[in-house]
């Protein structure tokens, strides 16, 4: 009986009581003085929980910071298709022109012999190419290419990190092919970081001037010439792409077994430790790779760059052989509440 | 136009890369969804902070996820993001030392009395019902949400709707008897 006057009292505060529960309560308020006040007491329980609420909210305010992620992700798509419109039309038909051409006259020679260098993860490798080009290669990664630079232009496919500091040939292009991302220089030094499990290429210039190109509808286009300094990271899965200043010396400092990174997820420093080092770096918890950090590491070992990971994020790590797992450090201890 | 649409078909449109059915999904769930929250919480900043990210993951997540029912996922979610941001403050609001501390602080400076003859003897209640058991106090709450009624406090709890009636009926006498404990060690 008295749930149900519980119940008809909420219905008659929210409103929502019928006719008939109307005549019920008010003739149960009548039966006696000890409802009256079991009535007034809930109904001011009810109204000072509703004030619980009273609090205004900004959906205006929450709106602006949500709209700020959506529209970082989408807009390098708006400004390619805004922009200089018609230089970058221009500039990729006068490239497809040369590429073309470059093609036409390279067909001949297409019984060309390819070398191929590969690394794995924990090596690194520099050597020249036959256009006494030089070569960086990193850990886990592969480099094809000619053994001859016969044709118009000089081409190469990478798949991982490579930095290139090219021999100057205005009549043969070099270009790096990584998937459907081409990037043609004259004579530049410039990183590339592209590995085929990451569906991301980012080019990094160096020195020297850097066209990057993607393939659109079996067409290259230009996406952007990248000066010195200037990096641009594309997803190869959905298109899009970011373009960022940075400091292009700390990109390569790889190559000198340093690594440098600025406010850099934790999971993109797994991946380059892997690598570097040829181990295997899991979390147990996925979220714990989203960590961000800031690091300079100069030509330590995997043990002292862990530590100082483990000092800067707070969290855990335990190596087994060649596996690596980042955990979070409470974990440990198990929970004492709840 | 988009106003109209269901939650389904904006889920769909979202699918599809859709500003505005975000937004539209947003404006339509938003002030419950914070409310919701901070029942939780008991902090409002918190709980925007929380259901922005809320969004955030949505549109993040929004070509790998199969979301059937997008309102008990919103509300679902929130339960969970705010339950961790509880963990994670390293206060947890439950614990039986901090309902004896909240008591011993009734005893030295707000006693009932003060807390009830007081022109706001709303918030009076209202730290009343903070002392109330967690699931009563969060039923209590939640039953004054605009857009919650009980079977969707049911399903977004994982309990029955008898279960939501029946705890909001205690929660409520619990409070008469505490409320009428106070005001009689007052008088």
């Amino acid at each position: 009986m008295e749930d149900n006057s519980y119940k008809l009292i909420i219905a008659y505060f929210e409103k929502t009581i019928s006719d008939e529960g109307l005549n019920q309560l008010q003739e149960w308020i009548e039966a006696s003085p000890e409802h009256l006040s079991q009535f007034s007491e809930t109904i001011q329980i009810l109204e000072a929980s509703k004030s619980y609420f009273k609090q205004q909210v900004y959906p205006e305010k929450t709106w602006s910071k949500i709209h700020a992620h959506i529209s970082r992700e989408d807009l390098p798509q708006l400004a390619k298709r805004q922009g200089r419109k018609w230089i970058s039309y221009a500039a990729a038909c006068l490239i497809c022109c040369i590429l073309g051409t470059a093609l036409y006259q390279y067909r001949p020679g297409s019984s060309e012999i390819y070398q191929t260098v590969s690394n794995r993860n924990g090596q690194q490798a520099r050597f020249t190419l036959p256009d006494s080009s030089v070569v960086y290669l990193g850990g886990g990664s592969t480099l094809k290419y000619p053994k001859n630079f016969n044709g118009k232009i000089r081409n190469v496919d990478l798949d991982g990190e490579a930095f290139f500091d090219v021999v100057h040939q205005s009549a043969h292009p070099f270009t790096v092919t990584t998937g459907d991302i081409t990037t043609v220089v004259l004579g530049t030094s410039f990183n590339i970081k592209a590995y085929d499990t990451e569906h991301k290429v980012a080019v990094t210039v160096k020195t020297g001037k850097v066209a990057v190109m993607a393939k659109h509808n079996g067409q290259d286009q230009v996406i952007k010439y990248l000066l010195p300094d200037d990096q641009i990271s594309i997803n190869t899965q959905n298109g899009l792409y970011t373009f960022s200043d940075i400091s292009a010396n700390d990109v390569v400092s790889w190559i000198n077994h340093d690594f440098i990174f600025y406010n850099t997820s934790l999971e993109d420093i797994a991946t380059a430790l892997e690598h570097h080092y040829g181990i295997a770096i899991e979390f147990t918890d996925p979220d714990l790779s989203k960590v961000r950090l800031t690091a300079k590491f100069k030509n330590i070992t995997l043990t002292e760059a862990m530590e100082n990971i483990s000092i800067l994020s707070g969290l855990a790590f335990t190596q087994n052989g060649n596996h690596l797992y980042i955990s979070n450090n409470n974990q440990k201890g198990g929970k004492i509440m709840k | 136009m988009y106003l109209q649409l269901t939650d389904e078909a904006l889920t769909d449109l979202l699918r599809k890369n859709d500003h505005l059915a975000l937004e539209t999904l947003f404006n339509r769930h938003y002030k419950p969804l914070c409310q919701f929250c901070a029942v939780y919480t008991r902090d409002y900043a918190a709980a925007e902070e929380i259901i922005a990210n809320l969004f955030i993951k949505l549109w993040d997540g929004r070509h790998g996820s199969l979301i059937l029912n997008i309102r008990s996922y919103l509300f679902v979610s929130a339960k969970n993001l705010a339950l961790n941001y509880n963990q994670k403050k390293k206060e947890p609001v439950d614990s039986i030392e901090d309902i004896n501390i909240c008591e011993s602080k009734f005893q030295d400076r707000d006693t009932p009395f003060r807390i009830l003859s007081s022109r706001e003897s709303y918030a009076g209640i209202l730290t009343v019902i903070d002392t109330l058991p967690p699931g009563q106090r969060q039923i209590l709450l939640m039953s004054h949400i605009d857009s919650l009624d009980n079977h969707q406090i049911s399903t977004i709890l994982g309990i029955s709707v008898r279960t939501v009636d029946t705890t909001l009926y205690k929660s409520i006498k619990k409070l008469r008897l505490l409320l009428k404990d106070f005001r009689r060690s007052a008088s």
